[in-house]
């Protein structure tokens, strides 16, 4: 148990707090509330290490620690049982303890970095609130302890992402940006929603750990293999879409509209690393616990792991080979991120289809490598993107562009925005002894290793050093452009302020730093692990081990980063290789103007907008014109019709009886007020016929007796 | 004893004469003495039954008739002061002169 649990909500709860604040009096506030955000989310981040370290005094390290915090009952289940109620609650376990930290310790940096990015900013309270708010999202979403209140903090940060991307939403190109990313990773929710949807229908239950007791137990009656397969897919349709995985991708580079701040908010500790972690969270689904420990292999879907592991391959290609022929500073770390987080989800896929093949081969070891390294790779990313997005927004906020081709020879003028961003470049480029080194070896290995079990991993294995040396090449590519040579822009571009400078400083040495936590640690997979730790070192341990393949395979990937660079260096660093050789015959034109444009990807998403969905919609609109609105018309005018007739009914008939028998009445008493003469005579005359009337009638029929009272 | 029948012609005749004056006559002052004829007709008829009626007589068709001959004093009185008003605002007592009762 956790002493002060109830503490944990705070660590949402301060950003929450400060959003109210600066969203409230922001606009008085000095900097529009910069200091209150960047207080809030040091607290965050106090309470999160405070609960990080008694997670790790609790034994974390080679041992898996739980606890749930509780909040309220949301909607109360069965009165007797209290099954199926649905409640937010906290959960503090080992991922979510160590991700509150990286959240928020990443976020606090980089509203640091926003006090001077932001600095000549219009609109400030209205930035911090969001990114406060932002934050909320992405700590309630790792810490939340089931699949709804997960979904709610999403759906907070998809929120958040859409306006923050539009921050200049005067800007045309940001307003669409922030459209498309809201309406293309709103494909993915509503997968999500679905997982969600049929989760509950199964399971009755959202929370996680019920999940894992439910599984053995219903499995064969209400989970069957066909639910097995569809509920981990929709969960990964929704982690496609945050994490802009192929073909959900398309959103992210535009992204970039949004100012440099929120991209390293949204690259590093947020947003996109919401998708991996949900697809951890859903190993529950991948790789089913049996009641009593061990896997539960029937329930393993197979190809669901395979189309996890696929699309992070093939996005991880895709991606970086849109990378190489970007100029866009932003853009070509924005596509790295796509490929590094297709990374994570090769590592999460095959981790998890290594851990189920070796328990159907009747290993009872739960070999969690994979997951540990996708995760540790997670870790690493957020530190080196967030350095890189810095410090692309140090040099943009110096030369005011983001095209790399106006750069150039900023290495003398802003010495440390260009070390420290060299840390970054060297470390996603996976070059020992920086972080991504370790994590994205420990991916490639696991999925070397899955191969033996099925060959397709050894062509993801293949595709993930293929694009390890890409990402080698078109970071130097970057960094070279930006930093190296003369520079080719207009204005005088300076060092950034101390505020920003200092921040990147920091990163830089967290750049290093993540990759030793794999040794503080006994490798990362003791930390951060899928049911039962992994302790092996990187590096280290397959040497101890004498394991020469492992060691192979890492020279391998490491020499591909390493020509990589050497390219690039040949390139655009020593100028040996002129960069027209890439454009110079028209095949290689032809492959050089596929990446500029992006594979047509986008292109083809437009063209579907405007031809495939309008000319959809031209057809529904010419049904709803001809066909419905046939309809319509024709039930209005018989309306029409018969309120005619009504009509024709009421004034002919019902007006003209009420009229005729006035205007009868009118008449008559026309013709009657001439018998009213006024002459007493005249009455006496009519009084006198009348009675002589009345007697003969009377005499005639014989009834003037009656009326005489004689019987 | 005179037979009934005498004493109901008289009657008869009275009323004929009376309602004749009514009925034609246009001075008011000739029209009121008319009316007076057809009350003595009818008071004619209580006084004939009165003694007619077996097996001696029945004294309430005279005090109907003493109560009539009243009352026709002051019909007369409230009549003639009516033709007095009349004459005095219309200057006339002729009846197809007068149309105070048309609309």
């Amino acid at each position: 148990m956790l002493e002060n649990a109830w503490l944990a909500w705070m660590i949402l709860g301060s950003p929450l707090i400060a959003f109210v604040v600066v969203g409230l009096i922001g606009r008085r506030l000095p900097e529009g509330g910069a200091h209150v955000v960047v207080g809030s989310l040091a607290a965050s981040l106090v309470i999160a290490l405070y609960f990080l370290v008694q997670v790790l005094q609790q034994g974390a390290i080679g041992n898996p620690t739980a606890t749930t915090v509780p909040g309220f009952t949301w909607i109360p289940g069965d009165p007797a049982t209290g099954e199926g109620a649905i409640g937010m609650n906290l959960l503090i376990d080992n991922l979510s303890a160590f991700l509150l930290v990286l959240v928020s310790f990443l976020s606090l940096l980089i509203a640091i970095f926003s006090i001077g990015y932001m600095h000549e900013e219009a609109g400030k309270p209205r930035y911090y609130a969001e990114i406060a708010l932002f934050v909320a999202g992405m700590l309630g979403t790792v810490s939340a302890d089931n699949f709804l209140q997960l979904l709610i903090f999403w759906e907070i940060m998809g929120l958040c992402s859409y306006l923050l991307i539009g921050f200049w939403y005067h800007k045309p190109e940001a307003a669409s940006a922030a459209k498309k990313a809201f309406l293309v990773t709103r494909v993915g929710d509503v997968l999500f929603l679905a997982g969600i949807l049929v989760i509950w229908n199964v399971f009755h239950s959202f929370r996680f750990e019920e999940i894992v007791q439910k599984i053995p137990v219903l499995w064969g009656g209400a989970y069957t293999p066909q639910l097995a397969l569809l509920i981990p897919l929709f969960l990964f349709g929704g982690a496609v879409g945050k994490s802009a995985q192929f073909p959900l991708h398309a959103w992210l580079p535009d992204a970039m509209e949004g100012p440099t701040t929120v991209s390293a908010l949204i690259h590093a500790a947020t947003m996109v690393k919401a998708g991996v972690y949900l697809t951890a969270r859903s190993f529950i689904f991948l790789v089913p616990i049996a009641t009593g420990g061990g896997i539960l292999v029937q329930a393993v879907p197979w190809n669901a792991i395979l189309v996890i592991a696929g699309i992070g391959a093939f996005t991880a290609v895709f991606a970086g080979s849109m990378a190489l022929a970007n100029y866009d500073i932003k853009r070509v770390l924005a596509f790295s991120t796509i490929s590094q987080l297709a990374y994570m989800f090769l590592g999460l896929g095959a981790g998890a289809y290594l851990m189920a093949s070796e328990a159907a081969h009747g290993s009872t070891e739960v070999a969690t490598a994979g997951y540990s390294a996708a995760l540790f790779h997670l870790t690493n990313h957020a530190f080196f993107k967030a350095l890189l997005f810095l410090a692309a927004g140090s040099v943009i906020h110096a030369v005011h562009t983001n095209d790399v081709r106006a750069m150039g020879g900023l290495g003398k003028l802003m010495p440390w925005t260009s070390k420290t961003m060299l840390m970054g470049a060297l470390a996603l480029s996976g070059i020992i002894p920086f972080s991504g080194f370790f994590s994205k070896d420990d991916i490639l290995a696991v999925t070397f290793e899955t191969g033996a079990s099925n060959p397709l991993f050894y062509l993801m294995w293949v595709a993930g050093i293929g694009t390890a040396f890409m990402t080698a090449f078109y970071t130097f590519r970057m960094w070279l452009m930006t930093f190296h040579g003369e520079f080719r822009g207009h204005g005088h571009p300076h060092e950034s302020p101390r505020v920003m400078t200092s921040v990147l400083i920091v990163l830089s040495v967290f750049t290093i730093a993540s990759g030793a936590i794999a040794f503080l640690t006994n490798g990362f997979g003791n930390l951060i692990f899928y049911e039962e730790p992994h302790a092996a070192l990187p590096l280290i341990t397959p040497l101890l081990e004498g394991n020469v393949v492992e060691l192979a395979l890492t020279g391998l990937s490491l020499a591909l980063a390493l020509a990589g660079v050497g390219l690039a260096w040949a390139v655009y660093g020593k100028r040996v290789i002129s960069p027209s050789t890439f454009t110079k015959t028209p095949t290689r034109a032809f492959l050089h103007s596929m990446l500029v444009n992006r594979y047509w990807i986008d292109d083809w998403y437009n063209a579907f907008g405007s031809r495939t969905v309008a000319g959809f919609a031209r057809a529904v609109d010419w049904f709803d014109r001809n066909v419905v609105d046939g309809i319509v018309n024709a039930l209005g005018r018989g309306g029409v019709v018969v309120g005619a007739l009504s009509d024709l009914f009421d004034r002919k008939v019902i007006d003209g009886a009420v009229n005729s028998i006035s205007l009868e009445t009118i008449r008559s008493s026309l013709a009657l007020r001439t018998r009213q003469t006024g002459q007493v005579q005249n009455y006496t005359w009519v009084i006198v016929l009348g009675i002589v009337a009345i007697l003969v009638l009377a005499v005639l029929l014989g009834i003037l007796p009656r009326i005489l009272g004689r019987p | 004893m005179i037979p009934v029948e005498y004493e109901l012609i008289l009657s008869t005749a009275l009323f004929c004469i009376g309602l004749y004056g009514v009925m034609v006559r246009k001075n008011a002052i000739i029209v009121l003495m008319s009316i007076e004829i057809l009350l003595n007709a009818a008071i004619l008829n209580f006084v004939a039954f009165s003694s007619y009626a077996p097996p001696a007589g029945d004294p309430a068709g005279q005090v109907f008739a003493l109560l009539a001959i009243a009352i026709a004093a002051g019909e007369a009185a409230i009549g003639l002061a009516i033709f007095l008003a009349l004459y005095e605002t219309h200057g006339t007592t002729e009846l197809d002169k007068i149309r105070l009762l048309r609309w």
